[in-house]
């Protein structure tokens, strides 16, 4: 322990090994501390510790902590929640990731229930920073939520983790200016974003991973994760002459603020902001939601992803959290959800084919009929790609290109 | 040299006790602890405040990431300290990176040529014209300070959408047929967002010295035979050198961080600032120790107008 003291921070005195690991899984490159989980090398986490056991009462008069993406759950299903389990709750927001896992770390904070990205996992259960879920608690992923999360690659036989939300990145767009038939028609829809006729109303995310994997995509790379420098330099050049081509610009609320309001014309979006953004039109009628348009392949091979509930090892109520976990995978907590932040769940009774007609709690379609290519399916799990953890290596040269990009 | 004779006697030296400092104005006489200690808060302060948190910006700089987390990871011991970071940022910062310093650079000095003529003009104003209405202007002046800079910001983010009042009223008078795209990566509209959040912070300082400009240094001035104009030039102006200085250290330095400004008016690359770049490490998982290397140079770039600030003042006390 002395000699550990001493030693140079950050250096990993005792390396370990694939057998000693926190996770099995096929895919472990050199110089990652765990396993990294890829839809063709699946990873089981090892359980650290045992879940709590089952038949537990709730927590009485307890206060659920909820730490959450800011804006991303319907305080009626929370609340609703609440007054079934005679508890209070409160919600504390990150806006990233990195925020979420700094937060998380200082072990100060306790929350019940937190909303990570599969590609943390890694780090949250070799950090020990998630506790081992006790299945018998919630019952209704399995009853109510899509196949594919019963065991999904990320998180195989489901440990840690149940799925909060799934949704894809496409290509936003005014359908006033643009017709479907036009991007639809597209040898490669991807290059709308070059299109000089909507300089300086061109957006993509602020967000390197997204950024470069639609270059990525436009340059026919299909893999979301690569580590090929050739192609990573690419996406970089890719990206740059769009910005001499359409003054492109990078935002975070550009698809659900900016095209309603007419500040972008395109904008790489996620089919969640898109579906939501109808709540965003400067004045609420059909005529304006009308004008919003999403684009995804037709072939469903685009960028795909989910959001994930866990619960932190230092919870407070891990017996109230699981039963928010398991209200949360209920049809109709999870569809109400779904009616106010527009990212769907993986429920068996979401048919796609539907959704466009059912009328949600705000007495219009989940998803109106003209965005019916923002409608996530289950296939889109088997067919889409997956943005999943790189080694530091690898996101190093991501970045690069990133920075490049914004120093161009 | 003789030898000094045995007997003569050795001189006494009288020892004097130690005299306390005395307050010349007042004629008391102090303890010799007593002044300094009016100067521990404010060394506490920059201990705890500035020292302290600058020594964890340099340690992570030359520190290492979590081999987990890839959450930065601060090494404070010297003898463990890498350069690796340092290097590849200077690598950048000499190569890649110089458009957007020299960018930042052109819009920092117009944005600040701009809020220091604006600036003087309403200080000078308020000062010299002001008369009963002084606390009036001066809480206009200072109203601003009420509101967050992300608010004001926020608030011309909505004037300027397309469908925002500015353009309504360009195409209303005619000025434009067409309602123009400010918020497209347009270089003034980010120019004209910095001069806006910062003014209020040089009119300040440019009004506390130019009102108190003794009115018998401007009275002499006329009574040599000056115009109001050569009035101002050869005596106001020269005068408020101090203030100028001292507001311009004020705005420029966060001016050359300011990344909010660009990331609300802008986000295009084609207007990205030095901030930004910043901005984009810190926010991206393992470029902590990147972020803190490009911190450290930038105050090291700062400390040239500083410097020059500080030669500046202490040249004008030794004048005075």
């Amino acid at each position: 322990m002395f000699l550990d003291a001493c030693s140079k921070p950050g250096t990993v005195t005792s390396a370990s090994t694939h057998a000693s690991g926190p996770g099995v899984g096929t895919y472990w490159p050199t110089g990652s501390p765990y396993p990294l989980a890829r839809q063709d090398s699946p990873v089981t986490w090892k359980l650290w510790r045992e879940p709590i056991k089952p038949g537990l009462a709730p927590e009485k008069g307890a206060t659920l902590q909820i730490y959450n993406w800011s804006d991303y759950i319907f305080t009626k299903v929370v609340k609703e929640f609440c007054a079934a389990y005679n508890c209070k709750y409160q919600i504390t927001t990150f806006n990233n990731m990195d925020e979420g896992l700094a937060k998380m770390r200082t072990g100060q904070l306790q929350f019940d229930v937190f909303f990570p990205t599969p590609d943390v996992l890694g780090k949250l259960v070799t950090g020990k920073l998630i506790q081992p879920l006790s299945h018998s608690y919630i019952p209704h992923l399995v009853s109510d939520v899509w196949e594919t999360y019963q065991n999904p690659f990320y998180d195989q036989r489901w440990r840690y983790t149940v799925p909060y939300t799934v949704y894809t990145t496409g290509i936003g767009y005014r359908r006033d200016l643009i017709p479907d038939a036009q991007i639809r028609g597209m040898p490669n829809p991807y290059e709308i974003f070059w299109d000089t006729k909507f300089k300086g109303k061109v957006g993509i995310y602020d967000d390197y991973r997204e950024a470069i994997s639609m270059a990525l995509l436009k340059n026919g790379i299909t893999d979301l994760n690569t580590g090929n420098p050739k192609n990573i330099n690419e996406a970089q050049k890719t990206l740059i002459s769009l910005i001499n081509a359409v003054n492109v610009r990078t935002s975070t609320n550009g698809v659900y603020i900016g095209i309603p309001k007419g500040t972008y014309d395109i904008h790489q979006a996620w089919s969640g902001d898109m579906v939501a953004a109808w709540q965003y039109t400067p004045t609420q009628n059909m005529k304006t939601w009308q004008t919003l348009g999403y684009w995804f392949p037709s072939s469903r091979k685009g960028a795909v992803f989910n959001d994930t509930i866990t619960i932190p090892a230092n919870a407070q109520n891990p017996v109230l959290a699981h039963h928010f976990l398991d209200w949360m995978m209920t049809f109709k907590n999870s569809m109400l959800n779904f009616s106010w932040n527009g990212y769907q769940p993986p429920q068996r009774k979401a048919d796609p084919e539907t959704l466009t007609t059912t009328k949600s709690y705000y007495g219009e379609p989940y998803v109106f009929p003209w965005l019916s290519d923002a409608v996530v399916r289950e296939s889109d799990f088997h067919t889409g790609y997956f943005e999943e953890e790189l080694t530091p290596q690898v996101d190093q040269l991501w970045h690069n290109a990133w920075q490049a990009f914004n120093s161009a | 040299m003789p030898d000094r004779p045995a007997s003569q006697p050795r001189r006494r030296v009288k020892v004097l006790p130690r005299k306390r400092p005395r307050d010349e104005a007042s004629g008391s006489w102090y303890p010799r602890w007593y002044w300094p200690v009016f100067a521990l808060p404010g060394t506490l302060w920059l201990l705890v405040l500035f020292a302290l948190p600058f020594y964890v910006v340099v340690s992570i700089a030359f520190g290492t990431v979590d081999p987990v987390f890839q959450s930065p990871l601060p090494v404070y011991e010297p003898w463990w300290w890498t350069k690796k970071y340092l290097l590849e940022e200077w690598h950048l910062v000499t190569g890649q990176f110089r458009a957007v310093e020299v960018r930042t650079l052109v819009y920092v000095v117009l944005a600040t040529a701009i809020c220091l003529v604006v600036a003087y003009a309403v200080a000078y104003y308020v000062a010299r014209f002001g008369g009963k209405r002084k606390g009036l202007f001066l809480a206009l002046l200072i109203a601003p300070f009420f509101i967050s800079y992300l608010m004001r910001m926020l608030s011309w983010v909505e004037l300027l959408q397309p469908d925002g009042y500015v353009n309504s009223v360009l195409t209303f008078l005619h000025i434009t047929p067409h309602p123009v795209n400010w918020l497209g990566g347009v270089p003034f509209t980010v120019v004209m967002g910095l001069v806006y959040g910062y003014i209020p912070y040089m009119i300040l300082p440019l009004y506390g010295f130019l009102d108190r400009i003794d009115q018998s240094h401007l009275e002499a001035g006329r009574d040599l035979g000056a115009n109001p104009f050569w009035t101002f030039i050869r005596v106001t102006l020269p005068l408020s050198k101090p203030a100028i200085l001292a507001s311009l250290v004020i705005v420029t330095l966060p001016m050359f961080g300011d990344y909010y400004t660009n990331n609300l008016l802008s986000g295009s690359p084609k207007t990205t600032m030095f901030g930004n770049l910043l901005d984009n490490s810190m926010e991206a998982t393992g470029q902590g120790p990147e972020a803190a290397v490009l911190v450290l140079f930038l105050v090291v770039f700062l400390m040239i107008p500083m410097l020059y600030y500080m030669r500046e003042t202490a040249k004008a006390q030794r004048n005075q």
